[in-house]
This record gives structure tokens, C-alpha cells and sequence, in this order.
């Protein structure tokens, strides 16, 4: 192994398969061989049979529905926010100066705080879930919105001056082509972050949602449930993560 | 001649083509039936009514526990007993007994049992599951509290760890309460309301005990399930449900600073409702039975001590939790009663059926059971292990029968409002007012319980008859009958001043006396469960 060696596709495929590989495997033999017992680690026959039970009578599907529906939204709103905010601070100094000592120091904020604040402001349906949603996940995509658009090199914003661009011809035709890819980066990194906040987002009257049904398997002492229920937000995570890959790939082909 | 239709034409037509087939699909169930396969629904719930709670019949007697092994013998354990507990008045009793939370030899359990105690104060109940997963040798926890309600609804997902429940450490009296809004003055007022709590815990419990005993079900309310306790008061704090259930102080609290709101009912009335007990691992029962039995006979020698010194009881709760003033401390502690050594045997009592652990567990079980929370069931006896209790009594000479724990000095004020009415068809012989063998089932099973449950609380017998016949003889039949009805109940154990005893006679209709059903609807006896 060199540092930073480069490597071919089949061989960084095969680097990947086997270390699912081993993961699975130290897995099976942790619950089998009775290493760990199965009430703190569930066997991984015991974790698929609980997804019969998840899906016919916990309504394991309708759920993850919900849930998608909800991150979506909050992630939607949040870039709808974000993304216009984010490139007036990073095409002028002077918002940025303005906004940064109100919205800066949010991402410090412990957000399971919101909870009850966004139950007094949203009330206890929808509304109240997805504004948490929105709210996780803007003070994270905001600077990262920031930096992309103060990431455009100088060079091209100077090319640009001399070549004649007036202000808005620079924000139109130079910052933002140039900081798109790193907007779509950011983009895919935060489709993770409002699935962090499931759980408490779906902490109140939430009749669907994976998040819901985590919490209620944790009460019941379900431990082979919460795994079946996290490999299903994994998994959902893994696909749209590599769905908006794709995309990034096709929509910003000159990057790669 | 035909013409070359353009390719927008084409599109319009495959679309109303896909539209008419959707709709189709729509309209003959087919999308629904692929909806029911691919993303099936909750299981349906099932309806909680007042005959899910009630006395058991004593014939569900079973052994005692299924470990025949004398509670003596076994390996001692070289290590402190670690315990997990809450932020809550009812461990009194240990936190006395070992003088505040740490393991320590001037302890009584130290001093009188020879074992240490360490007390983990893990306000999360999920990480004090996670704790007694992995166990005291792991780092986790030995034994933990539950409420038998809640150790119901559990015990599915833990039996592979055999847990024994081993003591009751305390009765909830006043710790859990329901908080309503000005216009609720009764449980029937709930009706079409929103209410709020954590779903499957007490509360819940709670919630399904007071609406069905009050002539609801749990389909009569909109239910805004939250995952903790604190949550529901909060949202009811927040005006966004009409009523919610929590414990104290939290929903204290709410329903003072909501303007307008009061405190409906609470386990202060509903006295013998939620009881918390302790849970044991069942290897660490098998492999340590010593060292239970002389935690258990420390504790309740704690509860002793604590029962006999309030005020030093006080300061060591403040020491034990943080955040806890002495003011705090005292209302916590009255917010629970410490049961001692004769109430535990009482309360263990296979035989006993009022009340008692397993009428409680069997009771909240068929309730998990049939709102879809659980799907096995277990026999009382399964989870728990009495050989403890049972082995202790050399500690406590004297203690003879648990005392009869409430006293009624007077019957309740004429113009007590009742928190619910449990409306019951009591069966007479024309004109008489003796009851027969059915009238005795029917109150055994409706009223029986409900007196037990509702310990600390009066109970007003309001007889009531149709418009036939001449009103001041059915004013005074009525009277009769409801008396008939309270001497029953004193038979049964309960003081003869919780009882009040009215006849309204015809004065009281609750339906139409121009048909046979509505006449057969006014016959009836109200029992109405009013405050001290």
C-alpha cells in the first residue's frame, strides 16, 4: 500500500466487498459461537426475521414513506433557504459579516433542544417534524453553501472584471457555474444529516415513521428490530446517496 | 383519410389512456389491494372497554415461582448489587437503607446484611434497559425498576434474560396524573378530546384505566402519542391537546402554568393502579440467591426506617438526586407510598386477586394485548421470584397481616363533583333489593376493582330505576338497592365510610323512558369515584 496510491475500479470494488465481508462474518461469529449475547447483539438470523414482523404489522413500509417524505422536505426547504442566503454571504463580505454572529454559532446547538420549542411554534403535526427536519439541517448546509461559492477561485472573478462582466454577469456567469459542484457535494453530504435527526423528529405523534418505530422497539426491549430498522435507513441512505451521486457525476462531468 | 396524428396529440392520448386505467384500478380496489401488500397498515387495534379491567377469578392461583431452589446457598457475590433507579421519591426505602447511592460499609445493608448496594440514578429508560442487558458484571446493572404495568409489556422483549421481578418498592400515589383543560370537569368530557402521553408506558396505562372505567374506550379519544413523559406535559403545556398524562412534577407544573387547566385525576385517587417493582436478572438470581435475599430484606428494613423518619429520609433524597431541593424532596415523597415487608407479602400473594401483582399483570397484559403492543403472553407466576420475600420474615418479627391502608373518617360532601361515573346493570328480582349470585359476579368483576384501584378515593352508590310505578317507592327501592349494593362491598374488606349510598329513583334518566331499551338503560347503578 503507497499513500494515495491510485487504484483500479475492480480492485477499490473488491476492497469494499470485503470488508462487508469480514463485518458480516465477525457478526455471525460474535452471536453464533455465543461470544456476545444475543439480548446485546442480535444473531443475524434473528434481525431478518424481524422484518416479516416490521413489515405486516408494524407497518415497516408506510413508515419509511413517512420518514423519507419528512427528511426530503426539511432537506428541500433548507436548500431553498440555504442555497440563495448562502451565495449572497459568499459573493459579498459585508452579508456575511452581517449574518454570521446569528447564524454561526447554531451549529453548536445541541438541536435536540428545538424539540420543544418547535412543538410551541409548529404544533404537534407535520409541520412541527419537518421545520425540525429544516432546521437540522440548514445550520449545517448554510456554510458549506458559504464556502463553496467563496471556494471559486479568485482568477476567474479577475478574468471576468477585465474581460468587461458587470456585478451581476459575475455572480451569473463565474460564482455560481463555479461553485456548483461543490454545492451538489454538499448537497449529498447533507442528505445524511436529516437522517440523524429522524428519532427526534418523530418523537411526537407520529403514527408512521422509522424513527417512531425505533424508539417504540427500544421500549420493548426489541433489539433485533432496531437493527432490521437501521439497516433500513442505512440502506436507504446508501441508495440516495449514490442516486445523487450519479447525477453530480452527470450533471457536473467536467469535475471528474 | 386518415391523419398523422402530431406527437403531442400522441402524448395526450396515451395519457388519457394511462388516466382511464388508473382510475379503473382506483375505483375496483386494485390500487389498495397493492397498497395492502406492499405497504400494509398497523395491525388494527382493538378496543379497550371497562370489562378488560377487573377482578381475576381466584382460580388463576399457580405456583408461587417455578425455581424450586431454597432462596439460601448459591455463590456470594464479591462486588456491590448495582441497582438502577430514577429520579423518583419511591426508592426511599434502599437510598435510606445504604445512605445515599454509593456502595459504602456504614450502610444497613452493610452493617445488618453484609452486602454493599450501589444505586445508578439512569433517568433514561432505554439506557436502563441497555444497562440491565449487559448485566453487573458488564458494567450494566443487576436489578432494575419497572412498574408491573410496563414489566407486562416488556417482558416479551427480555425473557431470554429470565428477569424476576423481586420486590415492590413502592406504590405511585399522585407521581402520575391526568392534566385537562377548563371545559374537561369529568373522564366522560374526554370524549373526541385530544390526549397526550408517551405511548406504552403508565401514563398510557393510566390513560386506558381512568377513560374505560369512566364509560369510554380508547377509540373515543384522539391519542397524540409522545416517546417520553415529560414530552406529553410539555405539548399540554403548549395548548396543543385538551388533556395530557404525565407524572409529577412535570405535569404539575403544565397544568399550573396553562391558564384554565387543572389536574383531573391522579394516582393519588387511583391509589392501587401503578405499582414499582424491582426487576432482577434471572442469572444473577441463580447465581447469587443470598445476596438478593439480603438486598431485599435491607431495603424493606429501609423502608421501615424511611416510613419512621420523614425528614432525615428528605435530606438524603436531596444528597441522592441532583437537582433536588429538600422542599422537592418532601413532595416526592409524597407522591408515593413505600409498601414494607407484610404489604410485599400481601402484594406477592399469588391467592390475593385485588390489587395485587398479578392481577395487575395479567390486567395491563390483555390491555398490551389487545391494543397490538404484545403479541405472547405469559402467566404472572413466570416473572417473578417471591422465594425472597418469602425468606425474610426473620427479620421482621411482628409484622403480622398487612393493615387496611386507608381510613374513611366520614362519608365524602353531598356536593362532591365525582372525577368519573362507572355506569353498571346490577340485576334485581322485581321490587327486591336482594342480590342474587349473578348481581354478586357483576360487582365482583366491575366494582370490585374498581374499588381496590380507586384505594384513596370515596365511592358514591347512586341507584337509579325507569318511570314505572310510583316514584317515591322507586326513590326508596333505589336507596335499598344501592345499600345492598355498599354492604356487599364492606363484606368484601373496603371501610364502610368509603362508601356514600344515594337513591335518585327515576330523577336521574341517562336514556329515553318511552322504549324498553331506554328503560332498560335507566336501570342501573352509577358508581361515582370521587376525591378525598
Amino acid at each position: 500500500m503507497e499513500i494515495r496510491e491510485p487504484l483500479s475500479r475492480k480492485k477499490a470494488r473488491s476492497l469494499a466487498l470485503a470488508g462487508l465481508v469480514v463485518f458480516l462474518t465477525s457478526w455471525a461469529v460474535l452471536t453464533y459461537g455465543g461470544i456476545v449475547p444475543s439480548v446485546i447483539l442480535p444473531t443475524p438470523t434473528e434481525v431478518l426475521q424481524a422484518f416479516p414482523i416490521l413489515h405486516f404489522e408494524e407497518a415497516l413500509v408506510r413508515s419509511a414513506g413517512w420518514s423519507i417524505y419528512r427528511v426530503t422536505l426539511g432537506f428541500l426547504l433548507a436548500a431553498m433557504v440555504a442555497v440563495p442566503l448562502g451565495l449572497l454571504m459568499g459573493t459579498y463580505p459585508a452579508v456575511r459579516h452581517f449574518f454570521d454572529p446569528v447564524l454561526d454559532p447554531l451549529r453548536f446547538l445541541p438541536i435536540s433542544a428545538l424539540v420543544p420549542l418547535t412543538i410551541v411554534w409548529f404544533g404537534i403535526e407535520e409541520m412541527q417534524k419537518v421545520m425540525f427536519l429544516f432546521l437540522g439541517t440548514f445550520v449545517y448546509m448554510l456554510p458549506l453553501i458559504v464556502e463553496a461559492v467563496e471556494g471559486v477561485d479568485d482568477v476567474y472573478v479577475q478574468t471576468a472584471t477585465t474581460l468587461g462582466a458587470t456585478k451581476s454577469q459575475i455572480v451569473t456567469q463565474v460564482l455560481i457555474p463555479g461553485s456548483l459542484p461543490a454545492m451538489a457535494e454538499a448537497m449529498r453530504v447533507m442528505n445524511g444529516i436529516g437522517w440523524t435527526y429522524v428519532i427526534m423528529a418523530e418523537v411526537i405523534n407520529a403514527r408512521y415513521g422509522l424513527g417512531a418505530l425505533i424508539t417504540v422497539a427500544g421500549k420493548r426491549g426489541h433489539v433485533d428490530r432496531i437493527f432490521a430498522l437501521v439497516i433500513v435507513i442505512l440502506v436507504i441512505g446508501v441508495v440516495s446517496d449514490f442516486v445523487i451521486r450519479f447525477v453530480n457525476k452527470k450533471l457536473f462531468f467536467w469535475k471528474s | 383519410m386518415a391523419r398523422q396524428l402530431t406527437p403531442f396529440g400522441r402524448v395526450l392520448l396515451v395519457l388519457c389512456g394511462l388516466a382511464l386505467l388508473g382510475y379503473g384500478l382506483y375505483r375496483y380496489g386494485v390500487f389498495s389491494k397493492i397498497a395492502g401488500i406492499v405497504a400494509p397498515d398497523r395491525k388494527a387495534e382493538g378496543t379497550v372497554s371497562k370489562d378488560d379491567f377487573g377482578a381475576l377469578p381466584s382460580s388463576t392461583a399457580t405456583p408461587a415461582s417455578t425455581s424450586t431452589t431454597p432462596a439460601k446457598g448459591g455463590s456470594r457475590l464479591n462486588r456491590p448489587i448495582k441497582v438502577a433507579i430514577v429520579t423518583w421519591g419511591g426508592y426511599a426505602g434502599g437510598i435510606y437503607a445504604n445512605g445515599g447511592n454509593a456502595p459504602n460499609k456504614d450502610s444497613v445493608f452493610y452493617k445488618e446484611q453484609g452486602i454493599e448496594v450501589e444505586l445508578l440514578v439512569i433517568d433514561d429508560f432505554e439506557k436502563s434497559r441497555d444497562a440491565f442487558r449487559a448485566g453487573g458484571d458488564k458494567g450494566g446493572v443487576d436489578i432494575m425498576w419497572s412498574t408491573v404495568d410496563a414489566y407486562a409489556l416488556e417482558y416479551g422483549g427480555i425473557k431470554k434474560l429470565n428477569p424476576k421481578a423481586i420486590l415492590q418498592y413502592d406504590w405511585s400515589r399522585g407521581g402520575d396524573a391526568i392534566a385537562v383543560d377548563a371545559s374537561i370537569k369529568s373522564v366522560a368530557d374526554l370524549k373526541g378530546k385530544k390526549l397526550a402521553c408517551a405511548e406504552a408506558t403508565p401514563s398510557h396505562y393510566f390513560a386506558l384505566y381512568a377513560l374505560t372505567q369512566g364509560g369510554l374506550t380508547n377509540r373515543d379519544v384522539q391519542w397524540v402519542f409522545t416517546t417520553s413523559a415529560v414530552e406529553a406535559a410539555n405539548v399540554f403545556k403548549a395548548g396543543k391537546v385538551d388533556a395530557a398524562v404525565s407524572w409529577s412534577p412535570d405535569v404539575y407544573i403544565a397544568a399550573r402554568e396553562r391558564p384554565g387547566a387543572h389536574i383531573l385525576a391522579s394516582t393519588k385517587e387511583a391509589s392501587n393502579l401503578i405499582a414499582d417493582i424491582f426487576v432482577a436478572r434471572g442469572d444473577f438470581v441463580d447465581q447469587h440467591p443470598e445476596d438478593v435475599r439480603r438486598f431485599v430484606a435491607g431495603w424493606l428494613k429501609g423502608v421501615d426506617l424511611a416510613n419512621a423518619n420523614p425528614e432525615k429520609t428528605a435530606v438524603l433524597l436531596t444528597k441522592s438526586f441532583s437537582g433536588i431541593g429538600l422542599e422537592d424532596a418532601k413532595g416526592m415523597l409524597q407522591d408515593v407510598k413505600l409498601p414494607n415487608y407484610a404489604e410485599n407479602k400481601a402484594f406477592f400473594n399469588p391467592q390475593a386477586t385485588l390489587a395485587s401483582y398479578a392481577s395487575i399483570y395479567k390486567t395491563s397484559q390483555g390491555i398490551w394485548r389487545r391494543i397490538g403492543k404484545i403479541n405472547e403472553v405469559f402467566e404472572p407466576y413466570q416473572t417473578v421470584d417471591t422465594r425472597f420475600l418469602d425468606s425474610v420474615a426473620e427479620f421482621f418479627p411482628g409484622a403480622g397481616e398487612a393493615k387496611p391502608e386507608f381510613e374513611f373518617k366520614a362519608p365524602p360532601k353531598a356536593a362532591a363533583a365525582p372525577i368519573l361515573t362507572k355506569t353498571v346493570s346490577v340485576y334485581y328480582p322485581t321490587g327486591s333489593s336482594t342480590l342474587d349470585e349473578n348481581a354478586k359476579a357483576v360487582l365482583e368483576t366491575q366494582v370490585v376493582d374498581l374499588a381496590a384501584t380507586f384505594g384513596n378515593a370515596y365511592l358514591r352508590i347512586a341507584g337509579n330505576t325507569d318511570n314505572v310505578g310510583n316514584r317515591d317507592a322507586n326513590v326508596k327501592l333505589s336507596r335499598a338497592r344501592a345499600d345492598a349494593v355498599a354492604r356487599f362491598l364492606i363484606s368484601q374488606g373496603f371501610d364502610r365510610n368509603k362508601f356514600d349510598v344515594v337513591g335518585n329513583g327515576p330523577d336521574k334518566p341517562i336514556s329515553t323512558n318511552e322504549t324498553d331499551e331506554g328503560r332498560a338503560k335507566n336501570r342501573r347503578t352509577d358508581f361515582e369515584v370521587i376525591p378525598r
